[in-house]
This record gives structure tokens, C-alpha cells and sequence, in this order.
């Protein structure tokens, strides 16, 4: 969980450390008070038993009361993902329900992403870890948000722009990533 | 066989007693099963055949033989399921074949004899996606009502979860099956292929005690076998290895027992399927999983799942060998809720395919559109 605390200093939105009781194995982290991604999206599911806060009816996007619009939200993803890459720490589980997006504490500020649940996360400089990242969250997108392939084209889009000069590499073994898996393509 | 009504969804409930025949014959099982859907929306299975072809120790089964074995005994197999469930061909009203995916030579041999039926006896028939019946077989039986599904077997390693008429794949494996990879190593230790290698390596495993270190190769949401088979079969060359399990002098303590890398593997693969599983459970919020496929009755992975369920609040849904081995009344079930949403094969589109032959006929699990849920 030293991740947290590293990736706070590299600027990266993270839920803040409370408290470590390593002997009892406790770990007190901030409350955000916000929403996961995956709830501001519009999802395909079939509602689960709970529902979904019971009253988010489709007629109201549940993006408006954040003042955002479903583009400026990838942009956010993108650039914070981005951001964590750029400190080397590859979160290994991304999904929109690992993102969270913070309620801005004053009217004139703006809303904040922050990534959660590093359970998953680990420390390195590959090409090969940060693209597979990159694949798990398309294909949540893809698994959880209907038509969602210009909405993961914008996040990306941000994350290539926050990288930079690594996002060359990195574009070119995401694409080989994609082509993994069986009975695919139109081979063999 | 428990009565389930189904109350909500696009699926009516039909005017009059509905049967439904289905064939399998993807790989080295044969199966034929006959199911009734009732006006009350409840379903019933009347009977549910199957012969599997059953090649010596060390040996996979090729699909030539397989088909062969298909032909031989197609008649008895079907014959015995018409005779238990007591109709004739003529009471059908639809016959329901495994289209795919699969391996190709038994695929069209039990294509053919559904063909022939359908023509010898005027029934429209149902091409069904083998992954499809195993799900929908498994909802059927277990009541589940929107699980995470795991579908695991010698031809197929598969994390589902259904959305928007679609089943969609979360995570699978990038190379292997799982089932695959047990079997391949059941051969390499010359273990029984009756009644599966699969089982012998479960039975196997239950007498390991060490746990040997093996790669652990999940990948994102997918995972990866093929480096772990390998992995497993260097122990066989190991110096402590035993192939008769026993120690060859009397101070002989550290050694390894086919035993103990069967319990291994199985650990090793078994947390690497709860893991992924976990995940998207996490993701989509369900708090139901739904073991299907061969694998799916070893009793070590729905233990293993049981627990992982168990913490997060949720509970496994599992079937034993009946209905978790491919059989042939999970393709009629699918395929008769098919027919009941109007969709049936005609006789020259009632081909088959192994994997993705063309491109506008590609046969993945989320390429088939579920009409029949809302």
C-alpha cells in the first residue's frame, strides 16, 4: 500500500492514508464522497437485485450533477492514468468501477478523479505491464458500457497527450495486446 | 428435476407442451436429450443420453476417430433418449444441433444426422453455440438469475457476464483451455481417460501434500496456461520426482509424487480462475457465479469458488457431471428457447463451424445475439 503514499507525492489523484496498524493488518484510507464511474455511464447490464441506488432512473443522467460532459470525464481518466504510468506503477486491475470521480467541495471548483483499490498494483517500467493495463480497461469499457469505443478512444487520446514521447511505443504494443486471445481475428 | 417459472423477459410462455431433441457432438462426447417446456413456463428434462469415446492412457482423442465414434453410435444413443422420455420423432417439435464451436470432423457428423432427421420427419431444426447451451443449461438448473459466469473446459476457459442480449467475454484464456491443459497432463503421467482425465488428476490431487512453485499467469482479466503445462511437465524430468510415488531409500524425504503436482496444478490454475472470476464479479456487482463446463464438477474449483463467493457475500452455482459435461440436453434447452423466439436454422444455412471460418460468420460466445432475455 507504500503506493498510495508514492503516488500521491507524484501528483497522482489517490485516496489519501488515514491511518496503518500493520500489526492488526489495518488500513485506514480518506472517504470520497463521490460516485464510481461506472454509475455516471450508462451501463447495459440487466439491473442487479439491489438496483442501482434504487432510484437513478434513465431519464436523468447522473453525469449532470457533476457539470461534466461524458468527453471531459474520459479526458479526466485519461490524464490521471496517464499520470500514474509516468511514476512507473501499473495498477493491474483497471475498471470504471475502480475510478471514482470526487463531488468538488466549492460551487466554482471542478470535479476530481481519483483511481482506488490498488490491491492489484505493482512497480514497473514495461511497455508490455502499462499496455495490458490499458487493454483491461477497454475491455471493461467494452463489457460494461454499450457502444463504448469513442468514449474509450477519448481516453486514451488524453492518455497519449499526458505521455508523451512513451505513448509511440506504447500505442504500437497495445495494438499487439488486442490481437491476443483465441478465435479472434480470421486466422487459422 | 426442479419445475422453474420464469417471470419476466421477452420469452412468453408457449400455448401448448413444447419438445425439443438436441444433439452434441463438439468433441469425444455424444449426446442426445430431450426436453419439454410447458405452458406454465415451467421445463422439464425427459431424458438426457450420452456415450463418450474413451481413448487408452496417454493417448487425446483425434477427430477422425471421434466422428467415427459419433456415427457408430449416433443411432443407440438417440434411439435410448427418444425411449426414455417416452415419444416418438414425430411428437418433436424442433431439432436442436451444436452448430459450434468445436472440432470440425465430429461437428459434421452430428450435423448430418440432424439434417437427415429434420428432413425424414418435416422438423425445423435449431443450430445452437456450444458455449450458449452450457449457460443456459446451467441457469435452467441451478435458478440462477443474472450470474457472473465461468465457463471452463477442454475446449474453452471463459469469464462471462451477460449485458444488453449479449454474453460478454470479461476475461479468457490467451492460449489454452483450462481442461486442455489437466488433460495434457493426465497423459503425461499416463493417468486413466475413463471417465475423464480430469477426473483422475482431481482424484490424484486429493492424495498431494506439496505444493510445488509454478508460474501464476494471469494477464490482465485473461489468463495463460500453455507456460504452466510446461512448467509442470520439467517437474516429471526433476531429480525428487516419483513416478510410482514412493521413496527410493529409507532417508528418501524430498521428493515429489505425481500426486503432488497434480494438487499443484490444479491450486495453481484453479486461484488463477477464482481470481479473474473475482474480478469481474467485483466489477459488475453480481454476487452470483455460475460454474458450467467439464471442469466445472471438479469439487476442488467450486470449493475454491465457494470460499472467494463466501467472503464477498454471493454463492456458487455448480452442476454435477449430468449437466456440466457436454451433454445433449443443454443444446435442446438453448435451442428450444431459440425456436420459441422464432429462430430456427434453415437447411442450407444448417452448417457448422469449428472456430471462425469466415469473417461474417464468426462464432464467439458474444457474437450471438440472446433474444430470449431482456
Amino acid at each position: 500500500m507504500c503506493w498510495l503514499l508514492g503516488l500521491s507525492r507524484s501528483g497522482v489523484n489517490v485516496p489519501g492514508v488515514r491511518m496503518v496498524d500493520a500489526s492488526e493488518g489495518l488500513l485506514g484510507i480518506e472517504w470520497i464522497e463521490g460516485s464510481s464511474v461506472k454509475r455516471l455511464l450508462p451501463s447495459g447490464a440487466e439491473d442487479s437485485e439491489e438496483g442501482v441506488d434504487g432510484v437513478s432512473a434513465e431519464d436523468q443522467n447522473p453525469l449532470d450533477a457533476f457539470q461534466l460532459s461524458v468527453d471531459a470525464l474520459m479526458g479526466l481518466i485519461g490524464v490521471e492514468i496517464a499520470k500514474m504510468h509516468l511514476a512507473d506503477i501499473v495498477h493491474g486491475d483497471l475498471t470504471t468501477s475502480n475510478m471514482m470521480l470526487r463531488r468538488p467541495s466549492s460551487p466554482d471548483s471542478t470535479p476530481e478523479l481519483v483511481l482506488i483499490d490498488f490491491g492489484l498494483s505493482y512497480h514497473s517500467t514495461l511497455v508490455e505491464d502499462k499496455a495490458v493495463d490499458l487493454y483491461v480497461l477497454e475491455r471493461a469499457f467494452a463489457s460494461t458500457h454499450p457502444d463504448s469505443e469513442p468514449m474509450f478512444a477519448s481516453v486514451l487520446e488524453a492518455y497519449g497527450k499526458k505521455m508523451g514521447k512513451e505513448w509511440t511505443a506504447l500505442r504500437r504494443r497495445l495494438d499487439d495486446v488486442r490481437l491476443r486471445g483465441r478465435k479472434r481475428s480470421m486466422v487459422g | 428435476m426442479p419445475a422453474l417459472l420464469k417471470q419476466f423477459g421477452p420469452l412468453k410462455n408457449p400455448d401448448h407442451p413444447l419438445l425439443a431433441l438436441g444433439l452434441e457432438g463438439s468433441a469425444n462426447k455424444l449426446g442426445a436429450g430431450v426436453i419439454k417446456h410447458a405452458p406454465d413456463g415451467s421445463s422439464m428434462v425427459l431424458s438426457n443420453v450420452r456415450h463418450t469415446y474413451i481413448t487408452p492412457p496417454g493417448e487425446g482423442f483425434q477427430p477422425r476417430d471421434t466422428a467415427l465414434h459419433h456415427r457408430q453410435w449416433a443411432f443407440k444413443v438417440i434411439r435410448e433418449a427418444l425411449d426414455s422420455a417416452g415419444i416418438s420423432l414425430s411428437d418433436l417439435d424442433c431439432i436442436c444441433y451444436t452448430k459450434g464451436p468445436g472440432m470440425g470432423a465430429p461437428l459434421q457428423s452430428v450435423a448430418l444426422i440432424a439434417r437427415t432427421l429434420s428432413l425424414l420427419h418435416d422438423k425445423p431444426l435449431v443450430g445452437v453455440n456450444h458455449c450458449v447451451g452450457h449457460i443456459e443449461m446451467g441457469r435452467e438448473i441451478t435458478g440462477a438469475k443474472n450470474p457472473v459466469v465461468l465457463y471452463v473446459s477442454g475446449g474453452n476457459t471463459q469469464v462471462i457476464a451477460y449485458s444488453r442480449q449479449c454474453y460478454r467475454i470479461f476475461g479468457e484464456t490467451l492460449d489454452i483451455a483450462v481442461g486442455n491443459c489437466l488433460d495434457r497432463f493426465a497423459r503425461v503421467l499416463n493417468l486413466s481417460n475413463s471417465p475423464s482425465p480430469g477426473y483422475n488428476i482431481e482424484q490424484e490431487a486429493k492424495r498431494g501434500k506439496r505444493l510445488v512453485s509454478l508460474p501464476y499467469t494471469t494477464k490482465g482479466m485473461d489468463i495463460s496456461l500453455s507456460g504452466i503445462l510446461t512448467a509442470i511437465e520439467a517437474y516429471t524430468q526433476d531429480k525428487r520426482f516419483r513416478p510410482d510415488g514412493l521413496p527410493k531409500f529409507t532417508d528418501d524425504q524430498d521428493i515429489i509424487t505425481p500426486a503432488d503436482l497434480c494438487f499443484s496444478l490444479q491450486e495453481t490454475v484453479f486461484s488463477m480462475l477464482v481470481e479473474i472470476t473475482e474480478r469481474a464479479m467485483a466489477h459488475i456487482g453480481s454476487k452470483e457465479v455460475l460454474i458450467v463446463g467439464g471442469v466445472g464438477c471438479n469439487e476442488r474449483l467450486q470449493e475454491m469458488m465457494g470460499i472467494m463467493a463466501r467472503e464477498r457475500d454471493g454463492q456458487v452455482f455448480a452442476t454435477d457431471e449430468r449437466f456440466c459435461i457436454d451433454n445433449g440436453i443443454m443444446i435442446a434447452q438453448a435451442g428450444l428457447l431459440g425456436y420459441r423466439m422464432g429462430m430456427t436454422t434453415p437447411l442450407t444455412k444448417s452448417t457448422c463451424t469449428q472456430r471462425i471460418e469466415i469473417k461474417f460468420d464468426r462464432f464467439r460466445t458474444d457474437e450471438v445475439h440472446v433474444t430470449w432475455r431482456a
